[in-house]
């Protein structure tokens, strides 16, 4: 199987949680995401470090994951992104 | 027969001042329209691509200026031989330092175990060091095609042949050189010089179309 690169971990992850409604616990996003857990951990910090996603806890008190504006124009600009590396060969 | 001196031919210094503007407009366009993407991504060969255009752009200034300094020693009488190293230095410390970015953007990932931000400064330090001292843009010219050819050479080992877009690199890379060679106007005929510098505008043209496709 073909090693997916960073930004193509980035862009499954954050198509997991829009196409959950935008909303998801951490654990079944890392069960989705077929990461290691400490992959999972990794690029977790990251997204939430450059502002992909924010956590929100509910009433009860149970933290789940959504897409912020940021997140969703990642999803949007990739082809572009992967368009541009491709054709400039980086 | 010769031109005229840069100074005394107004023709020529619009023509020289007409392609700097029109070189680093290019050049800053490019380091601005793909801001948005590497901000999204932080991806390392877009960072060593736009920080090869940011260089180039203030590469091109800095040649202009020294062309003018140069002129102005051979027309004016006016022994500016004191600041003309400086303008060396910088300018071969900038076009080092943005042509070894542009060579290794295409190439980063097979060498990221290196320190390739050290390499990139050191050399062009090293590079422009050498200018400086020998108070010789020639030098820096020579140097740089040296390191052209070992690029080259590397390239071919590396991918064992030239795509497309790294011959494009390499062309940009060796108008530099071409641009920074006929800098004192003696050397070609005022059309072959004219002739250089817009094969240099039409590759830059070249690669800001190519960026605008994806930067909408």
């Amino acid at each position: 199987m073909r090693k997916r690169d960073r930004l193509e971990v980035i862009f499954d992850i954050l198509t997991i949680i829009r196409d959950r409604h935008n909303s998801i616990k951490p654990t079944p996003l890392l069960r989705t995401s077929n990461l290691s857990s400490s992959s999972f951990n990794e690029y977790y910090a990251e997204i939430l470090k450059k502002g992909f996603i924010q956590e929100v806890i509910d009433k009860k008190g149970k933290k789940y994951l959504s897409l912020t504006d940021k997140g969703f124009t990642y999803l949007e600009k990739y082809t572009y992104i992967l368009g541009f590396i491709r054709e400039f060969e980086l | 027969m010769p031109p005229p001196p840069l100074f005394f031919n107004p023709a020529l210094f619009i023509t020289e001042l007409a392609f700097t503007l029109i070189a680093v407009i290019f050049c800053i366009l490019i380091y601005f329209r793909t801001k948005g993407i590497y901000d999204l991504s932080k991806y390392k060969g877009i960072k060593y691509f736009r920080h090869a255009f940011l260089f180039l752009g203030l590469s091109y200034i800095l040649r202009f200026l020294l062309s003018i300094l140069m002129l102005s020693m051979m027309t004016l009488d006016l022994r500016p031989r004191m600041i003309m190293p400086f303008f060396i230095l910088i300018t071969g410390y900038f076009s080092t330092a943005g042509i070894l970015y542009l060579v290794l953007s295409s190439v980063w990932k097979k060498v990221k175990a290196l320190p390739l931000n050290i390499i990139i400064h050191g050399t062009a330090l090293i590079l422009s060091i050498a200018a400086f001292a020998t108070r010789s843009h020639l030098i820096l010219l020579y140097l740089q095609t040296a390191l052209l050819v070992i690029a080259v050479i590397l390239n071919i080992i590396m991918h064992k042949k030239l795509s497309r877009m790294r011959i494009i690199y390499y062309l940009i890379f060796f108008l530099w050189l071409i641009n920074l060679w006929i800098i004192d106007r003696r050397r070609l005929p005022f059309e072959i010089n004219i002739v250089f510098q817009l094969v240099s505008l039409i590759v830059f043209y070249f690669i800001y179309r190519k960026i605008s496709k994806f930067t909408p």
